[in-house]
């Protein structure tokens, strides 16, 4: 088993024996190798989201956890957010920069949980339709300017 | 080069991050093939040639140098180089002089706990601090620098030795938020500080980094720092405990600072 797996292997233990609040892996959609996650994650109860539910898709490198997951919504219901885009990709900076090893699938759920959980007004980014028509097919080949903190 | 400048027509309909960033990994990836994580030994022979004839202020401090130290390690320009270089400093320090090992051990065993109650999720945690104690265990098993030198030049366990010394970092930092959030530019926690400075791989290592490594393990060091100012390198001892004097401290880690970027000293 390489590395990438082993840790792999540990963090879906934890996550299928102690899930958090609203997020659980979705184990038949697993790759093998476990290199392809999708996780299915529920809008927390008293925020605008409440109740829809979503899809998380995860890509994992030979090189994780020290390369960061690729994560975006996938599917027909992305949620609408001033930090999603229509296309699934998701501006956060664990994603990229601020991504470090000792993160997880789990702290990253948490994260986009708590992001849906702080939006005040259901918008899309202001500058949705120039980025889904000439962005890559990766979120993680964005360089992402990261300049809100507050939702 | 100049006209293929010149011929470049910025579109705003097309997105170039694509680019910039293949560009950003080739030139990691050319870092990565040229520099090796840990060197062997250089003398300052060998450093004086990096730099140009006329480059006299620099040449003159590799003399300077050279009257209080016999060679250098290098490491790799990575954003990791700080942590990397006093990893392996210190622990070649212990392999030639073992009087610090046992306190040193204990110390770092009780870290995994308290970093745990700090809230660093166990299970991520486990890996890095696991790795981190077999390092430090080679020490004594027993040690060679050669074997040291193989170790660290062993991505996955050099990297996973960086890991748990920032998280050390991060631990400590945040222990003593009082203290530290004084020293933190912008409108940020030192939770925040930390988690967009110390625990993400590659970024570099500021005076509040070294700082709170050196009090964490208290391992003093000394860094020399070689910049374009005066004539000799400026000297400054990271004392392991406030009430210290940096004159009575003998530092276990001495480190060559040349902007940007950390390598590894050896005391005449």
């Amino acid at each position: 088993m390489t590395s990438m797996e082993k840790r792999l292997q540990k963090e879906l233990q934890a996550m299928t024996k102690d899930p958090p609040a609203g997020v659980s892996v979705n184990t038949d959609l697993l790759s093998s190798n476990l290199s392809e996650w999708v996780v299915d994650i529920e809008g927390a109860p008293g925020t605008l989201y409440e109740s829809e539910r979503f899809q998380l898709g995860f890509k994992f490198t030979s090189r994780y956890p020290f390369d960061s997951p690729q994560v975006m919504f996938l599917g027909p219901n992305i949620p609408v957010h001033p930090h999603i885009y229509s296309n699934g990709h998701i501006c956060l900076s664990i994603l990229t920069e601020d991504w470090s090893p000792a993160l997880s699938v789990q702290s990253v759920c948490l994260s986009i949980v708590s992001m849906l959980s702080s939006c005040k007004e259901k918008k899309l980014p202001p500058d949705n339709a120039l980025y889904v028509r000439t962005c890559s097919k990766d979120p993680k080949k964005t360089r992402w300017w990261y300049h809100d903190n507050s939702v | 080069m100049a006209s293929e400048q010149h011929a470049f027509a910025y579109d705003p309909e097309k997105n170039y991050d694509e680019d910039i960033m293949a560009q950003q990994r080739q030139i990691e990836k050319e870092i990565a093939e040229t520099q090796p994580l840990v060197s062997g030994l250089f003398t300052f022979d060998d450093i004086v040639e990096e730099y140009t004839s006329e480059d006299a202020v620099y040449r003159h401090k590799i003399e300077d140098l050279k009257t209080r130290y016999a060679n250098m390690r290098k490491t790799r320009g990575d954003g990791n180089c700080f942590f990397r270089a006093f990893g392996f400093a210190f622990l070649e320090s212990l392999i030639k002089d073992p009087t610090d090992y046992s306190r040193f051990l204990e110390l770092v065993t009780k870290s995994k706990d308290e970093l745990i109650a700090l809230g660093f999720p166990q299970f991520t945690l486990e890996d890095f601090y696991d790795t981190f104690i077999d390092i430090v265990k080679q020490v004594k098993s027993p040690g060679t620098v050669e074997k040291l030198v193989e170790t660290f030049n062993d991505q996955g366990l050099s990297d996973y030795f960086v890991v748990y010394l920032r998280l050390i970092v991060s631990g400590f930092l945040q222990k003593k938020e009082d203290e530290y959030i004084h020293f933190i530019d912008g409108e940020r926690t030192v939770k925040q500080f930390c988690s967009q400075e110390v625990e993400p791989m590659g970024k570099e290592s500021d005076h509040i980094h070294i700082v709170a490594l050196t009090k964490a393990l208290e391992v003093p060091i000394r860094v020399e720092y070689m910049d374009r100012e005066g004539l000799t390198c400026n000297a400054f001892t990271f004392s392991a405990s406030d009430t210290s004097d940096d004159s009575l401290v003998k530092p276990a880690v001495s480190l060559l600072y040349r902007p940007g970027h950390y390598d590894i000293l050896y005391p005449l």
